[in-house]
């Protein structure tokens, strides 16, 4: 059996794009930012129970407490953020410019 | 990158890698058994089932993460190249002095085939030979190459190892394509009267390999960088010649020219026992092994598969070949697995 041309003839000049897998790559693309972002949200999890354990144990929280559901002017404290946070995380979907363009100019 | 941060990314990764081989993988399977059901008709080539499959979104998807779960253990944000760049200073530290030491023997006129440099085998980004640090990266990447294996990796080798020597004990034996020394060690561990040596290309998984045979204090085996199809051996060196994963990583010639080497190294009535990839019991295996080798810039595998093993080896004049099924663990089924796994052939044969 023969080997490929390319085995005696180095790599090519111009470095291969990365491999897709959909019709369209901006959901390879898309996909692989979603993917990153998971691993984050892991590694901070990771990170918040570390921190829990080792406040529990030096007797700073108690770890039951911060597993009790929060009252009413807890969450009311939160919302703004929690809010501020769904927006951030969802604007984009309304499709909406969000700096005007040129209005000849077609999307 | 703290080393927390880097564990936790790595274990989650393996853990997606886990779900991609014990629920995508059967569930492409089962999608692929409807869509055959449906037509009436067993798809008997790789071609068929690329039509029935190949543009389905669950298939998309299965082969995205394959790639892609990869590319985050090697080259993401918390991949094991930038972690061990960062650290490379510290870890060239732990290593021993090597000069003198008998277990050793590094080459440094020693030149790579164009090909071996050419491509990123594993979607490890400058391969494990191009810096320092490469055998560790290597090393701790292979721990989770196989997700379903996890610690048992050393089985598997201990059942090569068993499987080499079941027509008796050596007293010298050839390793090719060691690596970073994990396919040697049961060698040279369980058979202390026999002399092991063991060769690659990269001279930074032979260094780890030769630390490691020092940590433990064995006596009876030497690391040396060269090619394994062209080493400096006299003929009839030795009683058997193995080789783990290596075949698969070679253009075709080269391992045409590595049989070749095991006629000539091995003594008469001498044994060469090679574990790779290379039994596919069907179209569905085809593909996703097909698949597999472009995902993880294995190139050569295919090859491997379509090469006319068994011809070769009676064109060198070898005898009692055996070209079987390897079960790697303990109750895996070989035939048909329900999750995904390589498909580990025993390649083995007698010289005369």
């Amino acid at each position: 059996m023969k080997n490929p041309d390319w085995v005696d003839q180095g790599p090519p000049e111009t470095p291969l794009p990365e491999q897709t897998f959909f019709e369209d790559p901006a959901i390879d693309r898309a996909f692989a930012v979603t993917m990153a972002l998971a691993t984050e949200v892991w590694v901070l999890k990771d990170r918040v129970m570390a921190l829990e354990a080792a406040l529990a144990r030096s007797g700073v929280v108690d770890s039951a407490m911060l597993a009790d559901e929060p009252d009413n002017d807890e969450r009311a404290a939160h919302e703004s953020q929690r809010q501020a946070f769904v927006a951030g995380l969802l604007d984009s979907l309304t499709g909406r410019q969000a700096s005007a363009g040129a209005p000849e100019m077609e999307s | 990158m703290d080393d927390r941060s880097f564990v936790a990314a790595q274990d989650v990764i393996l853990d997606m890698k886990k779900y991609w081989t014990t629920r995508l993988y059967p569930a492409l399977k089962a999608e692929y058994a409807e869509r055959a059901a449906a037509v009436g008709e067993s798809p008997q080539t790789r071609q068929q089932v690329t039509e029935l499959l190949g543009s389905t979104t669950s298939y998309r998807y299965f082969a995205w993460m394959e790639r892609h779960l990869q590319r985050m253990k090697y080259s993401g944000r918390y991949g094991l190249v930038p972690y061990h760049h960062e650290r490379a200073a510290d870890l060239r530290n732990t290593l021993p002095d090597m000069s003198g030491e008998s277990r050793l023997e590094l080459d440094p006129d020693f030149k790579n085939p164009v090909y071996y440099e050419t491509v990123d085998v594993h979607q490890h980004p400058g391969g494990v030979w191009s810096e320092p640090t490469a055998g560790f990266v290597y090393e701790r990447g292979a721990r989770s190459t196989t997700p379903m294996l996890g610690a048992r990796h050393r089985d598997l080798h201990g059942r090569l190892t068993d499987r080499a020597i079941r027509d008796g004990i050596p007293d010298r034996l050839l390793d090719m394509g060691c690596g970073f020394g994990k396919s040697t060690r049961p060698f040279y561990e369980e058979l202390r009267d026999t002399q092991v040596d063991a060769v690659d290309l990269a001279a930074p998984c032979l260094e780890l390999a030769a630390a490691d045979a020092a940590a433990t204090q064995a006596e009876n085996v030497r690391f040396r960088q060269m090619n394994a199809y062209e080493t400096d051996y006299d003929p009839e060196s030795f009683d058997v010649v193995t080789s783990t994963m290596l075949l698969h990583e070679m253009p075709p010639e080269e391992i045409g020219r590595t049989f070749d080497e095991c006629a000539r190294v091995l003594k008469p009535g001498g044994r060469m026992v090679h574990l790779d990839f290379y039994i596919l019991p069907d179209a569905f295996a085809e593909f996703i092994h097909y698949g597999h080798s472009q995902r993880n810039n294995e190139p050569f595998m295919v090859p491997l598969v379509e090469m006319d093993v068994k011809a070769e080896l009676e064109t060198r004049g070898f005898t009692n070949i055996s070209i079987e099924p390897f079960q790697e663990a303990d109750g895996v089924d070989v035939e048909n697995s329900p999750f995904w796994r390589f498909p580990w052939t025993i390649i083995a044969a007698d010289r005369p």
